[in-house]
């Protein structure tokens, strides 16, 4: 009807699927990391040591909350993309109730935070190939690699693909908020 | 734009806590060792406790021993580091050996080696595994008289032992 608000949020439901994948995508690996180091804490302790940037009575702290500053938003993350997909589902079936779960657990925020770890973490891998150590990154995902230059590609990916998924969720809240 | 943007950034500041949190509850020894100052040692007493469930068996050799070895001119060395870091520098006379050539059976750079010939790995430096690794599959191989130099090439160099570059 011409002056209604329409049932569910006017968005492209392609750009949603893709960018909402991309967002799950980006929380799994990030969960994936942050466990990976948490649950081989002195591996990981042994790393921060390695890349000779914290003072040793800091590293274990550093190696202590890294993984888990990754675990926390790649959850929420996740499960804010699972809600929104259960809250669309409901929308469909015709439960008005769906549309509480829209746009929650704050995934803009979860996403400024693995934005600004991936950046940290670029500018510490960049440090360290400046200075020529031949260390493992310690990047805790699938295989072992040296400080170099394919971490730092990989970093600048997840850092574009990290903005991205956050630019569609301001442009998406953006939209909604003036409908 | 700028009054979502300091929402969004609060509530990132909160999760960034949240997680710092969790990180500090969840492995509050580790961080108080490290306060300490004893996290080296710690660090030290588990990777040998490690090395031995893993790698028993493995004969290790120290620096003085690893010299007199390259002295006497019958060892085999094996630098099992990554191919930049060899051509880099090496061991005077170690061939490069990364643990994937051990995937490839009959691996060129042993082709014709005698089994009882003796043999020393070693990798970067004294944290890394990968000497140990090398050693213990060369063994299961069949080589009988196989060391890993857990030094590694630091010490080496440090000691100022002869090197080369190239391949």
């Amino acid at each position: 009807m011409p002056g209604t608000k329409p049932a569910t949020p006017p968005l492209p439901g392609v750009s949603w699927s893709l960018f909402g994948l991309l967002g799950v995508l980006l929380g799994g690996l990030f969960f994936y990391a942050g466990l990976v180091k948490h649950l081989a804490p002195y591996e990981f302790v042994e790393a921060v040591l390695a890349y000779q940037l914290a003072p040793e009575r800091w590293a274990g702290a550093v190696a202590a909350v890294l993984p888990w500053v990754e675990i926390t938003p790649a959850f929420f993350l996740v499960m804010g993309y699972f809600l929104e997909m259960l809250g669309r589902l409901a929308l469909l079936c015709g439960l008005g109730s769906g549309r509480a779960l829209l746009g929650g657990i704050k995934r803009r925020s979860c996403l400024l935070l693995m934005l600004g770890q991936t950046l940290f973490f670029l500018v510490v891998l960049l440090i360290t190939w400046a200075r020529g150590l031949k260390i493992d990154c310690g990047c805790g995902l699938f295989s072992n690699r040296q400080v170099g230059l394919v971490p730092v590609l990989e970093d600048l990916l997840i850092l574009a693909l990290i903005g991205a998924v956050y630019w569609w969720e301001v442009r998406t809240a953006r939209q909604t908020a003036t409908d | 734009m700028r009054r979502v943007l300091r929402q969004d950034l609060f509530w990132a500041l909160y999760l960034l806590c949240l997680g710092a949190a969790f990180g500090l509850m969840q492995h509050w020894q580790m961080v108080r060792l490290s306060h300490r100052g004893e996290l080296r040692s710690h660090l030290e007493k588990a990777r040998q406790e490690r090395r031995e469930v893993r790698f028993q068996g493995v004969k290790t050799v120290t620096l003085d021993q690893a010299h007199d070895f390259w002295q006497q001119g019958q060892t085999l060395f094996l630098d099992a580091r990554e191919l930049d870091e060899y051509q880099e520098q090496h061991v005077t006379g170690a061939l490069h050996f990364p643990p994937k050539l051990l995937d490839q059976p009959g691996a060129a750079v042993l082709e014709g080696v005698p089994k009882e010939r003796r043999i020393l790995v070693y990798c970067g430096q004294e944290n890394c595994d990968v000497a140990l690794k090398v050693a213990k599959k060369l063994q299961d191989q069949g080589f009988t008289n196989v060391y890993a130099f857990l030094g590694g090439f630091r010490a080496w160099d440090e000691a100022g032992h002869p090197t080369a570059t190239g391949r």
